[in-house]
């Protein structure tokens, strides 16, 4: 199903990744740690479904032996649970600091797995044409070129088949060297034809007045509300961190900021920021239901 | 010529600037941000980065200058999508090398942390994006470098124990510290040296890769990209 979020403008989605990560970065108080393990984990399986239960086993994998490890190689902290190896301690605050850390990891990793998902190269580059115009073309031709050179490279290969020089003919030897003419004949191909387009460009005017580029996202009403209330989830969340809501110290001994009526708001704020699109998701899913139950 | 002359004092500016950031951000992780490694190091190499970025955006590139680095940079995505079953087979950075000293460090640079940043649209953009861009960046930037500076000769063997070590010695340590920084275990010389040993196979490999793309590849590249100056007489001088 396509996600209805990925729908906004680009500009909000950036907003909101930009956010989820740098702030998914810095908290290891507790709180603020499951909200985003919870909103990340939740939005990633909206976005993936079955498919996504996959990488999830791995990365929890993962996130018991940085666990594990953090607990044996530290050996500060004061509530030793038990000692070994005569002499190496292994402390509770040592085990639930990787374990904290362990999820940072894991959520950053999420964070970033639905990136990939709703922040598509196209919207990289409309959000950053204007203000980079020359890189941001140059990405643009080099995501074209890629595709490009494959399929090339399939019609090259098709060719030398035919005279039996493919990379799959002959002994090791031999397919090396087919292997080498192709990316030789490619290149070749790739650099005249980069002549050509640039005399082409430069024929049509290229460099004589202000880029335009790629824009098919349009703003409206629905975004900028998206946006005020992420911004407002910021802006809570700030107001509850320079408070010291999410202060949490690990060695010598676990402590955290007091729990007062900031924290609260400062995970209020940072549920309401990172909740949003899963939120915008189900949303849209519980709409079209109603929708198409209704016929 | 005279735009060039008219950049200078700016970009000067721009590398003080930067420096100075550079120095704000290590004193404010140093006071205040304890064991935020990866933040802090994130922000200084987009420091690094972005005066030769800004660069390229002022000097503003003519069309042919734009499509060759394209090419390139396509190219060496390419070669690194191809091999997208064996991850650690990875000779992009030769073809990086390769740019850096055909067309300059600038262009080395560019290409190299562009590919980079492009292939991640492949392999997934993450936390080690801006890592990656730096060190394949540095790697071809290095290679322009020497050669301008008459250090590195443009020979098949010579090239390919260049980029050996640079991998070697450059681009794997620093992909490697980016992996110790992201690990979220508090980190001391004890897990360093754990982790820097634990790179090296990978390291040897990769480096191996690009030296044996360098050998196959260098000369016959040359030749082409010399072709293509003589024949359409571009980026002369």
């Amino acid at each position: 199903m396509e996600d209805a979020f990925a729908a906004y403008h680009p500009a909000v989605g950036f907003l909101f990744f930009l956010g989820a990560i740098i702030t998914g970065m810095f908290f290891s108080h507790p709180l603020f740690l499951a909200i985003s393990l919870f909103s990340s984990l939740l939005y990633y399986l909206l976005l993936r479904g079955r498919k996504g239960l996959k990488f999830l086993g791995g990365m929890v994998l993962l996130w018991a032996a940085m666990a594990a490890l953090n607990a044996v190689l530290v050996q500060e902290g004061d509530t030793v649970l038990f000692t070994y190896w005569g002499g190496r301690v292994f402390t509770r605050e040592a085990l639930l600091y990787g374990i904290c850390a362990g999820s940072i990891f894991l959520s950053v990793m999420l964070w970033f797995s639905c990136y990939n998902v709703v922040m598509t190269s196209d919207k990289f580059i409309c959000l950053f044409g204007r203000l980079i115009p020359s890189l941001s073309l140059l990405l643009s031709m080099i995501l074209r070129l890629i595709p490009n050179f494959e399929n090339k490279a399939k019609t090259i290969m098709g060719a030398r088949r035919c005279i039996g020089m493919s990379p799959d003919n002959g002994e090791k030897r031999e397919r090396l060297r087919h292997s080498a003419d192709i990316l030789s004949v490619l290149t070749s191909w790739a650099l005249e034809g980069a002549v050509v387009t640039a005399d082409s460009m430069k024929s049509r005017g290229y460099g004589s007045g202000e880029r335009s580029n790629f824009n098919i996202f349009r703003r409206s009403s629905r975004d900028t509300v998206a946006a005020g209330v992420l911004l407002g989830g910021l802006a809570l969340l700030l107001v509850g961190v320079s408070h010291g809501a999410a202060r949490a110290e690990f060695y010598p001994r676990i402590t955290l900021g007091e729990w007062n009526g900031y924290t609260l708001l400062g995970a209020l704020g940072y549920a309401v920021f990172l909740l949003t699109p899963s939120a915008i998701h189900i949303g849209e899913d519980v709409t079209w239901r109603i929708l198409r139950s209704r016929i | 010529m005279e735009q060039r002359r008219k950049n200078s004092p700016r970009s000067l500016i721009a590398m003080l600037l930067a420096m100075a950031a550079a120095a704000v951000t290590i004193y404010l992780g140093w006071r205040y941000a304890n064991r935020q490694y990866y933040v802090v190091s994130v922000l200084l190499i987009l420091y690094f980065m972005a005066p030769f970025f800004l660069m390229f955006e002022r000097r503003r590139p003519q069309a042919r200058e734009l499509v060759v680095i394209a090419v390139l940079t396509a190219i060496a995505v390419v070669s690194r999508v191809l091999f997208i079953w064996a991850p650690a087979v990875k000779p992009l950075l030769a073809f990086v090398i390769i740019t850096g000293i055909a067309f300059g460090p600038e262009s080395g640079f560019l290409t190299g942390a562009l590919a980079a940043f492009v292939s991640n649209f492949v392999f997934g953009q993450g936390a080690w994006t801006p890592w990656q861009m730096f060190a394949y960046g540095l790697g071809g930037f290095l290679a322009g470098v020497l050669y301008q500076a008459g250090l590195l000769p443009k020979k098949r063997v010579p090239l390919a124990v260049f980029g050996f070590l640079t991998v070697f010695l450059l681009v794997g340590p620093v992909l490697d510290t980016c992996a110790i920084f992201l690990q979220p275990a508090a980190i001391n010389w004890q897990l360093m040296k754990m982790l820097y040993l634990s790179g090296v196979p990978v390291n040897l490999l990769h480096g191996l890769c690009v030296a044996l793309t360098l050998l196959l590849v260098s000369q016959p590249m040359f030749e082409k990209l010399e072709r293509i100056k003589d024949k359409y007489g571009m980026m002369e001088g």
